[in-house]
């Protein structure tokens, strides 16, 4: 087990280099501070007094493809203003940055989501403006969201998703700018479907929701990610399905952003008993599926306490299984080991 | 009955018959469609494990394999639907007609006929199972002298018959879940999935191990047991496992001079060495199995068909 | 024969048998068991001795170090990008930066040992220290041992490679340079077999050794390293720099770039800016070695609780035996 822990594979970065021959050659708008001078090594790193390592490293090619990539990096790490600098503060994703909105010709910035994650059941204060109860536990937006990253779909190109050259032709016969091409086509096909993979939502929700402590202090009923993998449609997440429900599908109003997710006590909430039926049957999912199938135990657990029908009804069919092929398997072992010694016996035959 | 000779003679070795055509088809049907149902369907089950996305791979992964998998459920519940369709034509052909045309038919009678079938347990696989415990345990090194079929495959038959009953109908419910769920709750489907899976491991670790144990990698039948694709079971096997009916079988036939003695000899599994004994052997062997038999045969009133 | 054979099989399958007993055993009653003890921890109410302990376990090395490290993949479609994962990191790292397995001093010193010493420029030393074996820079051999011979070692077997340097991206090279000097008129590795030895076995018998034999290790041990370690402008200068690019692999493009008056007028700013505190160690206290200490060019001493007054104590070019 430890084993298994220090072992880490090393330098697969090769792949990394088959990913670059897919990325024109044209210089990083984003770095005009000329940043990458120094980022760009790897080593570029320290352990800070806490034992916890910084890693001052940006990958240019995955960052290139990144939501962010048009973004400069003093855009928002705007405490940096001249090299050298002091050890950076810490980003406000909150903050303006250069980029303008093209249809509000505003300068862009995400303070829209505090608002929305204020009214949240993830909320720091409460509906008075009160600090929540443990209100540190709540996530800021580095706990959910690492840099997100584009993930283009073909639909010319059938084989596998990714960028379709083709498609970018078609781009260039009226654009020229390939680094607007590039964006255009990434922000657009990524915003078609799923923005991460299911399983990959469900990674990012079990890191507070599988932890023990933190749904024991919350009052939380169920470990909802392990629960979740026990579902179909964990299972069919964890072997990479696309298109299965992930936690999103069923705890965001539809047309809502994930950032107004509600308990399930509050009556906006996509989960609130009064709604629920809706989410099965919406016509995405199981269109003409009734109410009652919402009665579906999307978080089961085996768990005497939890849920004691699922557990008796578990348990029953282990030891069916257990009972059955445990005593079948030591008649197995006896038979051969009779057919080692055919002729021994304790009584003489009659 | 006539299509098939019971004992049949192949370069002066009997052969005994055991399965015609029909079940024989049905049965590589439903070996095929348990084979792939399994490793389409245990992948989602365990898909944790590092083997699981690449098993699931060879039948197109997560937008195929659900597919595959309902599709070859579906051939399979076919073909449980054609095998009880099957039994109720033996039944109503074999017994229902001829006791009719005999003109003993009686409900009770009838009734009392089907239960005394060769396939349905009964109390000789109960003394039978204690004596292969105390063969196993060295109590005693005769094997027990099975019937026209032994318990094993009374338990390799109604364990699937059972499973197929049981993931076949919760593999439809979940399969069209919308519909069901019009009548039943939600919450059954959760029930239904664990019976499913569950049952479903059961039937396969059951078929996998045991089974393929019994007819492919014991070392009496090593490397393969034919009897599924020819239908005939040599005669060594058919006195190691079946040896009350192949006296039975050997003297209705007229064979009565050729019996051998039970089990190859030395009542041992036809892995040893098998050396037929003198006349003296032969008859003193003879004499116990003729009497074992008669016993066994008054005890349980005959449970041949 | 076949006897024999069927035997053997006979064996093996009971092998079998007995793991697939196993496995049915942990498909179903291990679940059961596995939910009982779940269950029942869950509602014990700890007693302040069991938290403590469990305080404890949270500081132990299993905790920290073995299971602090977590990887990710995220699954773009088109490529599964698996990467070490740092808790709050937001930026992706996209490959592995392994350790090195093969220098004696990483394994004392870590992979990343400089620390709060040289706080203003740790992460750029440790950046080096990334694909520059720490001898290039802590040791400067003298008179006759000087070859000005370096060459490129491989992280993980320490074989000499060729140069990595215009297959990759700059700074993730597998390997790492390391000089060579002259002993006994043969060109070696300064990080010779028996250094390696010698340390392997310190490590081995530090437990048993008595107080002067630890201090004399240590000494020894240290002997290679330099008072005044290689500084900055050595390398990152047009004239004569101190490595030889060229020969290590580098492209004129990558000289130029190394040498070009943005880095050096960088460090220029950061010695400018820094330097003060680069003069005090924190050994600010005692004059008398502050003085020896701001005589002597800057000491940029590697992290360890005896690395700095062991190159303040060192006495020069004494090579161990």
């Amino acid at each position: 087990m430890l084993l298994n822990l220090i072992k880490r594979p090393h330098w697969s970065f090769g792949a990394l280099l088959i990913a670059l021959c897919l990325l024109p050659g044209w210089v990083l708008a984003a770095d005009m501070g000329n940043c990458l001078l120094c980022h760009k090594y790897p080593g570029l790193s320290r352990i800070d007094n806490d034992g916890k390592m910084k890693l001052m490293f940006v990958n240019e090619e995955i960052f290139n493809k990144s939501v962010h990539s048009k973004v400069k990096c003093e855009g928002c790490h705007t405490d940096i203003t001249k090299i050298p600098h002091e050890p950076a503060k810490p980003v406000d994703c909150l903050t303006v940055c250069h980029i303008i909105e093209p249809t509000s010709e505003q300068k862009f910035s995400h303070k829209s989501v505090k608002t929305f994650i204020d009214e949240s059941v993830h909320s720091k204060i409460d509906q008075e403006g009160k600090l929540k109860k443990f209100s540190e536990d709540m996530p800021t937006c580095k706990d959910c969201h690492d840099n997100p990253l584009f993930r283009p779909l073909a639909f010319v190109k059938k084989v596998r998703p990714g960028i379709a050259e083709d498609a970018m032709g078609r781009c260039r016969v009226c654009h020229e700018k390939e680094d607007f091409i590039f964006r255009f086509y990434n922000h657009i096909t990524t915003r078609l479907h799923k923005s991460r993979s299911p399983l990959n939502v469900a990674e990012a929700c079990g890191k507070c929701h599988d932890d023990k402590a933190l749904v024991k202090r919350h009052g939380l009923t169920v470990m909802a990610g392990s629960s979740y993998a026990e579902t179909f449609h964990g299972k069919a997440a964890n072997l990479l399905s696309e298109t299965i429900p992930d936690c999103l599908d069923c705890h965001v109003v539809k047309g809502k952003s994930v950032h107004q997710m509600y308990g399930n006590d509050d009556p906006r909430s996509s989960t609130h008993p009064e709604n629920r039926g809706a989410i099965c049957n919406s016509v995405d999912c199981h269109p003409k599926a009734s109410v009652k199938f919402a009665n579906y135990q999307v978080h089961p657990v085996f768990n005497k306490d939890q849920s004691p029908v699922v557990y008796w009804f578990t348990t029953f069919f282990y030891v069916l299984t257990g009972g059955t092929l445990l005593p079948l398997m030591i008649i197995l072992f006896l038979d051969l080991l009779r057919r080692l010694f055919p002729n021994a016996t304790f009584r003489r035959r009659k | 009955m006539t299509k098939y000779p019971r004992i049949k003679l192949i370069n002066g070795e009997k052969y005994f018959f055991r399965f015609d055509m029909d079940l024989r088809i049905q049965h590589i049907f439903l070996a095929g469609t348990v084979v792939i149902l399994v490793l389409s369907g245990m992948p989602l089950k365990f898909s944790d494990a590092s083997w699981a996305p690449y098993l699931y791979a060879i039948f197109g992964g997560i937008n195929l394999a659900p597919t595959v998998h309902k599709i070859t459920g579906a051939i399979m519940l076919l073909l449980f639907g054609y095998h009880l369709f099957w039994i109720a034509k033996v039944v109503y052909k074999n017994h229902y007609l001829r006791m009719k045309r005999e003109g003993t038919y009686t409900t009770k009678g009838f009734l009392l006929r089907v239960v005394k079938l060769p396939m349905v347990p009964n109390l000789k696989d109960l003394k039978d199972i204690i004596d292969l415990m105390k063969y196993l345990f060295y109590f005693t090194n005769v094997r027990p002298n099975g019937d026209e079929y032994t318990w094993k495959e009374k338990f390799d038959y109604w364990a699937p018959f059972w499973g197929m009953f049981i993931i076949g109908a919760s593999g439809v419910i979940i399969w069209k879940k919308e519909l069901f769920t019009q009548i039943i709750p939600g919450e059954v489907i959760n029930f239904l999935l664990i019976a499913h899976s569950d049952e479903a491991l059961l039937a396969g670790l059951f078929l996998f191990i045991w089974h393929w144990y019994n007819v492919h990698f014991s070392t009496s039948v090593f490397p393969m047991g034919t009897v599924f694709l020819t239908g005939y079971l040599s005669e060594e096997l058919m006195c190691e496992e079946h040896y009350d009916y192949y006296v039975k079988v050997m003297k209705e036939e007229g064979y009565e001079k050729e019996i051998l003695p039970p089990h190859g000899g030395g009542h041992a599994p036809s892995c040893s060495d098998y050396a037929p004994k003198g006349d003296d052997g032969a008859a003193s062997f003879e004499k116990i199995s003729e009497a074992e038999t008669s016993e066994h045969l008054a005890k349980e009133g005959g449970t041949a068909a | 024969m076949k006897n024999f054979l069927t035997k053997i099989y006979i064996l093996a399958f009971m092998a079998l048998v007995t793991y697939f007993g196993v496995i049915i055993w942990n498909l179903t009653f291990a679940h059961l068991i596995h939910e009982y003890h779940e269950r029942h921890a869950g509602n014990v109410e700890y007693s302040e001795e069991d938290i403590a302990q469990q305080e404890k376990d949270k500081m132990s090395f299993e905790q920290v170090i073995l299971k602090s490290e977590k990887r990710v993949k995220n699954y773009l479609g088109y490529r599964v990008l698996e990467q070490q994962y740092i808790k709050g990191h937001f930026h992706h790292i996209g490959f592995d930066v392994g350790p090195d397995k093969y220098s004696y001093c990483s394994s004392c010193h870590g992979d990343m040992p400089h620390d709060n010493v040289t706080k203003d420029m740790r992460a750029f030393l440790n950046m080096h220290a990334f694909f520059i074996g720490c001898q290039t820079c802590h040791s400067r051999p003298e008179g006759e041992m000087t070859t000005g011979v370096y060459q490129w070692y491989d992280r993980e077997t320490g074989e000499i490679v060729s140069s990595p340097v215009n297959d990759a991206s700059p700074g993730t090279y597998k390997a790492k340079i390391i000089p060579f000097v002259l002993e006994n008129d043969a060109l070696v590795r300064i990080d010779s077999k028996e250094r390696i030895e010698f340390v392997a076995q310190y490590r081995l018998n530090e437990k048993d050794l008595s107080e002067g034999q630890r201090s004399k290790a240590k000494k020894l041990i240290h002997s290679v390293v330099s008072k005044k370690p290689v500084m900055c402008e050595e390398c990152h200068s047009k004239e004569n720099p101190l490595l030889p690019l060229e020969n290590l692999g580098y492209s004129k493009r990558r000289v130029d770039s190394i040498t070009s008056t943005e880095v050096v007028g960088m460090i220029k700013n950061y010695t400018k800016f820094y330097m003060p505190q680069m003069l005090h160690p924190g050994v600010a206290d005692d004059a008398v070695q502050q003085e020896q200490v701001q005589q002597a060019t800057p000491v940029v001493p590697v992290a360890s609780e005896s690395a700095a007054p062991d190159a303040k104590h060192q006495a020069a070019g004494e090579a161990e035996e």
